[in-house]
C-alpha cells in the first residue's frame, strides 16, 4: 500500500503549520518521521488520517483520496496515537471486539490474531478489565494490539516507544517487521533516533513545517558529508545549523 | 491561602453564572415550572387528606430531614495540579480548607432552611407542634449539617478514624438518632446530642490536623466528583467541555449488551448501549429521571396530568440523551473507523428508541398498578409510542444533522 503526500499545506488554523510537504511511503517500507517538538509531525499525521483537511495539496493511499471514498480510505489505515486513547466504558475484550466490528474483519480470524497479540504483550488475562485504568505502558500496548488486529495495509504510528518496557519495544519492532513483510507500509514518528536508525528504511526530516531532507541513511550521509555517521549526528547538524 | 481560595471562588462563581444562563434560557424553564407547580399542587392536595395524629407522619418527617442533610457538599475548588504545586504549602492548606468550608456552609444552610420551610405545612397538619419546636428542629438540623461539613474537611486528611470514615455511621445512623430523639422524645435532647456530635468532630479537626498529612489524591478526587455532578447537570442544557463521567462495570447488565450482533452496522450500537449502561453520565441520568417519573405517577390522580406528565418525561429523557451522541467524539478512533455518519445516527436512534420504550412501559405500568386505571395507562402508552417515534424519526435527526457541518 503506497502513501503519497504531495505539496501538503495545512494546519489547525488559517496560518499553515505545514508548508508544502511531499513524501511517500512505499509498499513494505518503514519510514521514520523525524523532527523537533513542534516541527509538524503530529499535524502531518492528523492530515493523513483525515482529522484535518489540507488547505492545499493531496494525500493519496494507492491513488485514492479521502474525498473520493471516505470509507475505503479509512479502511486502509490503522493508527497508534502518541497518547493512548481508550473508551472509558469498554473492557479490553470489547476494545478488540469493537475494532473488529468497525473494520468489518472476519471474526474468528481476527480473534485468533488478537489472542496472539495479547499474549505477546502479556495482557491475555486482563480481557475483562477496563484498560482506561491501566498504566501508560499497558494502555499503549492495548493501542498497539487494536491497531495490529486490523491488519490494515497502512500503519500510522505516532511516537510509540514512550512508556513501553524494553521487551515491548522489541516486540513492537518485530510486529512492524512482520507487517512490512506482508507488504504493509508503515509511517512512524519518533524521537528515538538510534532505534529509528536501526529499523527504518527511510527517513523524512521535518523542520519548521518543511521537509528538510528525505532518504535512506546512506542517502542522508551522502547529501551531508562530514557531519557524522549516525542519524543523531545528521539530525543535530540540521537543528544546530538552523539555530545559528 | 485565603487569597487563593477567594481568587478561585471568584473564577468558580463566574463560571457557574455563565452556565446558569444556559440553564434558565431554554424551554426547560417552562417544563420546570410545570413540574414544580405540579408537585406543589400535589403536595397541597395530599395535605388535605391528612389529619393530626397519623402514626407514620413523624417517620416521614424524620426520613425527609435525614435525606435533606445529605444535600450540600464541601466545595474545596481544588485542581488536579494542586498535588504538585501546593504540596510544599501543605500546612497552610488548612486555612484554605476553612475558607472552603465557610463558603460551602452558605449553600448547605440555605438548602436546609428551604427544605425545612417546605416541610412545615406537613408537620403542622399531622402534628400539634409549637413554632418553638419547629425552630429547635431547624437549629438541630443546621448544627448537624455543620458537623457533616466539618467531617468532609476531616476526610481530606489521612485520618484513620472508623467512626468518621464510615458514611453509613456518620451520615445516616448518628443523625437519624439525633433527629429521632428531637422529633419523638424531646427537641432539647436532640439539640444537645447534635451539639455533642458537632463538638466531637470539631475537637478532632481542631486538635489533630497539624499532625496528619493531607490526602491529596482523595481530596482532589472528591472535588472532581463534586464538580462532575455540577457539570453533568449543566451538560443537560449545554455542552460542557471536558466532562468525563465515571464508569461502573455492572456485569449483571451484560446480558443486554451481549444481544448485540458484532457486525459493522452495529458498531455504534455497541458503543452507545455500553455508555448508557455503564457510564454514570447518561445512565444514571436516565435511571433517575425514569424513577422520578414513576414516583410522581404514584401520587398523581388526575388523568390529564398523568398523560401530560408521561409525555413530558419521555421528552425530557430523550432530549437529555441527545448529547450522548457526541460522547465518543473525543476518541480519535471514532473518526478513523470506516463507518459513515448515517450508520452512527441510525444506531443512536435505535439506542434511544429502546431506552425510551423501556421508560414508556415502566411509566404506563406504574399508572396501571398505582392507579388501577388501565384506560389512562393505555392512552399514555399509545401516546408515548407515537412520541418516541416522532422523536427518533424526526426530532433527533433534525437536531443532530445540522451539527455535522459545524463539526
Amino acid at each position: 500500500m503506497t502513501l503519497e503526500v504531495s505539496h501538503l499545506v495545512g494546519g489547525y488554523s488559517q496560518i499553515p503549520v505545514l508548508k508544502d510537504i511531499s513524501f511517500d511511503v512505499k509498499d513494505g517500507e518503514l519510514v521514520g518521521l523525524i523532527g523537533l517538538n513542534g516541527a509538524g509531525k503530529s499535524t502531518t499525521i492528523n492530515h493523513i488520517i483525515g482529522l484535518l483537511t489540507p488547505q492545499k495539496g493531496t494525500i493519496k493511499i494507492n491513488g485514492l483520496t479521502i474525498t473520493e471514498d471516505n470509507q475505503e480510505f479509512k479502511q486502509q489505515i490503522a493508527y497508534i496515537p502518541e497518547m493512548p486513547i481508550l473508551y472509558q466504558e469498554l473492557t479490553l475484550r470489547e476494545h478488540i471486539e469493537l475494532t473488529i466490528m468497525a473494520y468489518g474483519l472476519d471474526h474468528e480470524k481476527a480473534w485468533k490474531r488478537a489472542t496472539e497479540l495479547l499474549k505477546i504483550f502479556r495482557l491475555e488475562n486482563k480481557l475483562d478489565w477496563f484498560p482506561a485504568n491501566f498504566s501508560k505502558g499497558m494502555k499503549q500496548k492495548v493501542m498497539i494490539a487494536c491497531a495490529f488486529v486490523t491488519e490494515a495495509p497502512l500503519m500510522i504510528i505516532d511516537e510509540p516507544f514512550l512508556g513501553l518496557d524494553p521487551l515491548a519495544v522489541h516486540d513492537l519492532l518485530s510486529l512492524i517487521e512482520e507487517r512490512k513483510k506482508a507488504g504493509a507500509s508503515v509511517l512512524m514518528s519518533t524521537h528515538a533516533l538510534d532505534t529509528a536508525e536501526k529499523y527504518c528504511d527511510r527517513f523524512v526530516l521535518l523542520h519548521d513545517g518543511q521537509v528538510k531532507i528525505e532518504g535512506s541513511l546512506a542517502e542522508l550521509r551522502q547529501a551531508l558529508p562530514g557531519v557524522g555517521e549516525t542519524l543523531d549526528d545528521i539530525y543535530m547538524s540540521f537543528t544546530k545549523a538552523d539555530q545559528r | 491561602m485565603s487569597k487563593l481560595f477567594r481568587q478561585r471562588l471568584t473564577k468558580h462563581l463566574s463560571e457557574m453564572a455563565r452556565y446558569l444562563r444556559y440553564v434558565f434560557n431554554d424551554h426547560f424553564v417552562i417544563a420546570l415550572m410545570f413540574m414544580v407547580g405540579g408537585l406543589g399542587f400535589g403536595y397541597s392536595n395530599g395535605l388535605k387528606g391528612l389529619e393530626t395524629g397519623i402514626w407514620w407522619a413523624p417517620y416521614v418527617v424524620i426520613f425527609t430531614l435525614l435525606l435533606l442533610l445529605q444535600l450540600g457538599r464541601l466545595a474545596t475548588l481544588m485542581n488536579d495540579a494542586d498535588v504538585v504545586f501546593l504540596l510544599p504549602r501543605e500546612r497552610s492548606m488548612h486555612a484554605y480548607f476553612i475558607n472552603a468550608k465557610n463558603y460551602s456552609e452558605i449553600m448547605a444552610m440555605l438548602i436546609q432552611i428551604v427544605g425545612w420551610f417546605v416541610l412545615i405545612p406537613f408537620i403542622r397538619v399531622t402534628d400539634d407542634v409549637s413554632w418553638l419546636f419547629l425552630f429547635e428542629l431547624l437549629v438541630t438540623q443546621l448544627i448537624l449539617k455543620d458537623a457533616f461539613l466539618e467531617r468532609e474537611l476531616v476526610l481530606r486528611y489521612q485520618y484513620r478514624i472508623k467512626i468518621i470514615q464510615s458514611s453509613i455511621l456518620f451520615k445516616w445512623l448518628l443523625p437519624v438518632i439525633v433527629i429521632g430523639v428531637s422529633y419523638l422524645v424531646n427537641p432539647v435532647f436532640g439539640l444537645v446530642l447534635a451539639i455533642i456530635l458537632n463538638i466531637g468532630i470539631r475537637y478532632i479537626s481542631f486538635n489533630r490536623w497539624q499532625k496528619v498529612q493531607i490526602d491529596w489524591n482523595k481530596a482532589i478526587m472528591m472535588e472532581n466528583n463534586r464538580m462532575l455532578g455540577i457539570y453533568r447537570f449543566f451538560n443537560l442544557f449545554t455542552n460542557v467541555p471536558s466532562i468525563t463521567g465515571s464508569v461502573k462495570r455492572r456485569r449483571y447488565l451484560d446480558f443486554i449488551v451481549n444481544r448485540i450482533k458484532p457486525t459493522r452496522e452495529n458498531t455504534y450500537l455497541y458503543l452507545f448501549s455500553r455508555s448508557i449502561l455503564r457510564g454514570t453520565e447518561f445512565g444514571s441520568l436516565y435511571l433517575r429521571l425514569t424513577l422520578l417519573g414513576m414516583v410522581l405517577l404514584v401520587f398523581i390522580q388526575q388523568q390529564w396530568l398523568i398523560v401530560v406528565l408521561t409525555i413530558l418525561f419521555i421528552y425530557l429523557i430523550g432530549f437529555q440523551l441527545i448529547p450522548s451522541y457526541f460522547h465518543f467524539d473525543d476518541i480519535v478512533f471514532t473518526h478513523l473507523y470506516p463507518i459513515n455518519e448515517k450508520q452512527k445516527l441510525d444506531n443512536f436512534s435505535r439506542t434511544t428508541a429502546i431506552a425510551l420504550s423501556i421508560t414508556a412501559v415502566l411509566l404506563a405500568g406504574t399508572t396501571l398498578i398505582a392507579q388501577q386505571d388501565w384506560k389512562t395507562a393505555l392512552i399514555s402508552l399509545v401516546l408515548e409510542g407515537i412520541e418516541i417515534l416522532l422523536l427518533v424519526k424526526f426530532y433527533i435527526p433534525g437536531r443532530l444533522l445540522p451539527n455535522k457541518s459545524s463539526n
